[in-house]
């Protein structure tokens, strides 16, 4: 269950998620109609068995983001559609147009849904109020962004705005590799990915390598930026922070996760909610430290 | 391009561009120089013919333009100031380990390595410039946002030929990096110009309503593109694209 990617958006602190629950009771997923190509609604994060659609420890929330997608390949509607239509110009001397085409593709279609696989999906998303920023386990913008628009859509407004650094990413991560201070907290990971500053230039990704070595300064020299990098934080966490200010391949390293197997849980309910407790405070802290280090704009005046 | 050759022997390169969607021959100068515009049918010679027609009108053009002052551009320990904020701020240059452009109160100060290419040099000018640029955009954009149905889904600093700005009907919003060299006033009017398209997708009177009521001066920024606009779009070009473009 801990997020492996977040991607960030901030809102206004003075936002009210009093009525959240009552909100997101009202989009609920719902099962995918027999026509239907797909459909988005709310989960519980405990599981599609439970009740409750958020759960909130302090000022983290937890909502989760569930989907369900018929998978039609368009491979398979042209393959039967190329058959039909090969048959039709046998029987009629003659191929049929393009609106007979596209009345035949619909039908197919029509025809093929009911029978395709549903698949489901579920995104979650952790909003901390404190802060006011919303980290969704999701490497793709446009999946991030999917969420925040079932947020809106559930509670009717919800400015969300993409994360806007006041400095450029690119020289503050390829200041950390050429021996700039890091920030408290954060350590160099062992990996990297350079690009030369020419669009289209050269491109050096590496893994475990040590990322203050000969090699790298080399790379420095010849004027490369750094465009991602591995971090940890505190022995807590590790991760790749790309100059998309999207936050990658996400770990809770022994130092944090040590603490959640000293107690035993009864059951799968309180295991969730003791790692999410742990997750929350995490994230909360390692925003706070890229907050300051990028310089990322707050959402209210 | 075509060269076109006068009677005391001097020479003005014209770019000559096809446009399916002109209607007619057009010639047009800006900063950039000279530009033949020919619809798809019109013949090359029938080009010629309209420039030999207009090229007095050209001349005066192109004088208007070399009289301007020129534009800035970056050259490693050379260049001593950058345009920001409507103003040019003194720039210093320094050795180091990599390639930074930095603001402190008087002045911009220059890292470089020594090896550092002016593609190198160009990414970090570009770079600071967006950075600055959503600093501000940082500091303006909470003013708006309570009053606006939702907020932009994403945030982009673009290099624009004409526009400023522009909001894709995903909820996307461009601006032009150029706003930058510009005035701040000027920049936040484009911002909210763009903003206001959120809630009104065109530029109906009722747009313009909600535009008045947040940046009421907003006649004047306008009148600041119009007369200075060309310049800033042109600076920018010149200091990214690292050749001065001279009108003659």
């Amino acid at each position: 269950m801990f997020f492996r990617n977040l991607t960030l958006f901030r809102f206004p602190t003075t936002l009210d998620f009093s009525q959240l629950d009552s909100l997101l009771a009202e989009v609920p997923l719902k099962p995918v109609g027999a026509l239907e190509l797909s459909s988005r609604g709310f989960v519980s994060p405990f599981g599609r068995d439970s009740e409750e659609l958020s759960h909130r420890i302090g000022d983290s929330l937890w909502l989760t983001v569930g989907g369900e997608d018929r998978l039609l390949p368009a491979a398979v509607v042209n393959d039967l559609l190329g058959k039909k239509l090969a048959e039709i110009e046998q029987k009629e001397g003659r191929k049929p147009g393009g609106r007979t085409r596209k009345r035949i593709k619909e039908d197919l279609v029509h025809e093929l849904l009911p029978r395709a696989f549903v698949r489901p999906s579920r995104t979650d998303a952790l909003l901390d109020l404190e802060h006011g920023f919303v980290a969704v386990d999701s490497s793709s913008r446009k999946s991030a962004e999917n969420v925040v628009s079932e947020i809106r859509h559930a509670m009717g407004s919800f400015p969300a705005l993409p994360l806007n650094a006041e400095v450029a990413p690119r020289s503050i991560l390829t200041g950390w590799i050429a021996g700039e201070p890091l920030p408290e907290g954060l350590a160099l990971g062992e990996e990297c990915e350079m690009k030369d500053a020419m669009d289209g230039g050269a491109v050096v990704k590496c893994q475990n390598q040590d990322l203050q070595s000969d090699e790298i300064a080399k790379h420095l020299e010849a004027g490369k930026q750094v465009t991602k990098l591995a971090l940890t934080l505190d022995d807590h966490l590790s991760f790749v922070l790309g100059e998309d200010l999207i936050i990658r391949k996400l770990k809770f390293l022994d130092g944090a996760v040590d603490q959640l197997e000293n107690t035993e849980r009864e059951d799968l309910r309180a295991e969730l909610d003791a790692r999410f407790a742990l997750m929350s405070g995490e994230v909360k802290r390692l925003f706070v430290v890229l907050e300051a280090a990028l310089k990322l704009s707050k959402a209210e005046a | 391009m075509v060269t076109l050759t006068l009677e005391q022997g001097r020479q003005i390169d014209i770019k000559r561009v096809r446009d399916p969607r002109a209607k007619r021959i057009k010639l047009s100068v800006d900063e950039r120089g000279a530009r033949l515009t020919l619809p798809t049918r019109a013949s090359l010679v029938s080009g010629d013919r309209f420039l030999l027609q207009h090229h007095q009108w050209l001349l005066a053009q192109l004088e208007i333009y070399t009289g301007q002052d020129a534009l800035p551009v970056l050259v490693r320990e050379t260049t001593a100031a950058l345009p920001l904020r409507g103003e040019s701020v003194p720039l210093l240059w320094h050795e180091g380990r990599y390639a930074r452009l930095s603001r402190s109160e008087q002045a911009l100060h220059f890292h470089a390595p020594a090896r550092a290419s002016d593609a190198t040099l160009r990414r970090a000018l570009r770079e600071f410039y967006e950075a600055e640029a959503r600093a501000d955009i940082g500091r303006w954009l909470p003013k708006y946002l309570p009053s606006l149905p939702r907020a932009p889904t994403r945030l982009r600093l673009k290099v624009m030929s004409s526009q400023w700005g522009s909001l894709s009907p995903d909820g996307s919003l461009a601006l032009d990096l150029a706003l930058v060299l510009g005035r701040e006033s000027a920049f936040e009017y484009v911002l909210v110009h763009e903003l206001c398209h959120l809630l009104h997708a065109d530029h109906s009177r009722n747009f313009w309503r909600e535009v008045e009521a947040r940046f009421p001066a907003w006649r004047s920024e306008r009148e600041y593109f119009h007369a200075e606009g060309r310049r800033l779009k042109g600076s920018l070009r010149t200091l990214l694209s690292g050749q001065a473009t001279d009108a003659t």
